[in-house]
């Protein structure tokens, strides 16, 4: 599948729409495309745990060493940390956004003079954890920070999955939007590239 | 209640088409009664300023009523033609005013009434949408989530055996998902019920168990 991100680098911030089903691949698309661009990509799970993530990535060939994870759900869920998690940072809960915000904080400002690219995943499985405006005003503060440093993102949502209030917030933080399922028109698709 | 709420004339404007009858009254009051010496006729023009101003400003109208009533005694009075009939006009200015004044006060307390239940329905209908809004948001949505990460991991079955770790772990945060829907659930349906008074005690124990 290609993604269209050509605009990558003018503008930094994207709401990627995805249809449920295709969430997962439409991940590790996203994560292919931003590595094989030089960005070193971080990655906020509240879908899957990282050691999930991580093993389809290795599945999909992405070099796992320029992604790291800030994992919200492996804690929560398993009551445990897996052996083995290098380049991984754990929450307690999705819904501790406190912890989520020094994380995001701490590992962009390790990233500093890289070519840094955050990738929520996602805004929609936040909606089981989080109400609607407390994830708008999270998210607004990701944002923020992300232009400060001047690093990328990109918030992955489940189309039809958030209400016509929260995604109009969400577009109006974003550079842009796009729609995995629709067809752009010229899209180069640097997946392709 | 000062005034009417449906008006449509500025306070300003009525106050000065208060002044400009009153004046017109006075005038006749003194031009027809006491020097024409005629008490006939003039005084129906009272009314219209008496209705206007029990219309806009209920029973303080009285006090112009009584304004009118002291101009036709003393002019009365001066010309010599104070008598029944002179009281009887007087009864009906402050009568006329009391009545208009109570009609219009009684009429504008209820459009406010009608007013307030209309925003108490809007209120409460904003706040079914919202409900509704967050429970398709927080549940319905989520399920579909859940539903669909289910069914991805039973497609990692297809054609292959998938490691079971992997799966173990994704089944294990499917089954958070699932809890934290549960509990959301329940904490909507506390709300409802905390704020709904009127449900029975079984049934709140029910929606909330």
């Amino acid at each position: 599948m290609a993604i269209d991100f050509s605009r990558l680098g003018e503008d930094k911030l994207f709401l990627v729409l995805s249809s449920a089903d295709m969430l997962k691949k439409n991940n590790a698309h996203i994560i292919q495309t931003l590595v094989g661009r030089g960005y070193r990509v971080v990655v906020i799970t509240t879908n899957q745990p990282s050691a999930v993530l991580k093993k389809h990535y290795s599945t999909d060939g992405i070099d796992i060493s320029r992604v790291s994870f800030i994992d919200a759900i492996t804690k929560y869920a398993l009551g445990k940390i897996p052996p083995g998690q290098e380049n991984c940072r754990f929450i307690n809960s999705p819904s501790n956004l406190t912890d989520l915000g020094i994380a995001i904080t701490e590992v962009l400002n390790s990233l500093a003079g890289e070519k840094t690219c955050l990738l929520f995943d996602s805004v929609s499985t936040m909606l089981i954890y989080l109400p609607s405006t407390n994830i708008s005003k999270f998210i607004h503060f990701i944002t923020s920070k992300l232009r400060l440093v001047d690093a990328a993102g990109i918030f992955l949502a489940v189309e039809k999955g958030l209400d016509p209030l929260l995604l109009t917030q969400l577009t109006t933080y974003v550079d842009g939007t796009i729609d995995m399922d629709v067809q752009q028109p010229g899209n180069t698709g640097i997946g392709g590239q | 209640m000062n005034q009417s709420d449906g008006k449509k004339l500025d306070p300003g404007r009525q106050v000065w088409i208060l002044v400009v009858l009153g004046m017109v009254c006075i005038g006749l009051e003194v031009v027809v009664h006491f020097f024409m010496r005629t008490a006939i006729g003039y005084t129906h023009i009272f009314y219209i300023l008496l209705i206007l101003a029990a219309v806009w400003y209920y029973r303080k109208a009285l006090f112009v009523a009584i304004a009118l009533v002291a101009a036709t005694f003393i002019t009365s009075l001066a010309v010599g033609d104070f008598n029944w009939a002179t009281l009887l006009r007087a009864a009906m200015f402050l009568v006329v005013t009391f009545i208009v004044a109570w009609i219009s006060e009684e009429r504008d307390r209820g459009r406010l009434e009608i007013v307030a239940q209309k925003e108490a329905i809007e209120k409460e209908h904003y706040a079914l949408v919202g409900y509704l809004s967050e429970i398709t948001l927080r549940i319905k949505n989520p399920i579909k989530i859940l539903r669909d990460n289910l069914l991805a991991i039973r497609m990692e079955f297809d054609g292959k055996i998938p490691d079971i770790d992997i799966v173990k772990m994704e089944l294990s945060t499917q089954l958070a998902h699932a809890e934290q829907i549960l509990s959301n659930f329940q904490e909507l349906n506390k709300d409802v019920v905390e704020e709904h008074t009127e449900i029975p005690n079984a049934y709140r124990d029910f929606l909330t168990r």
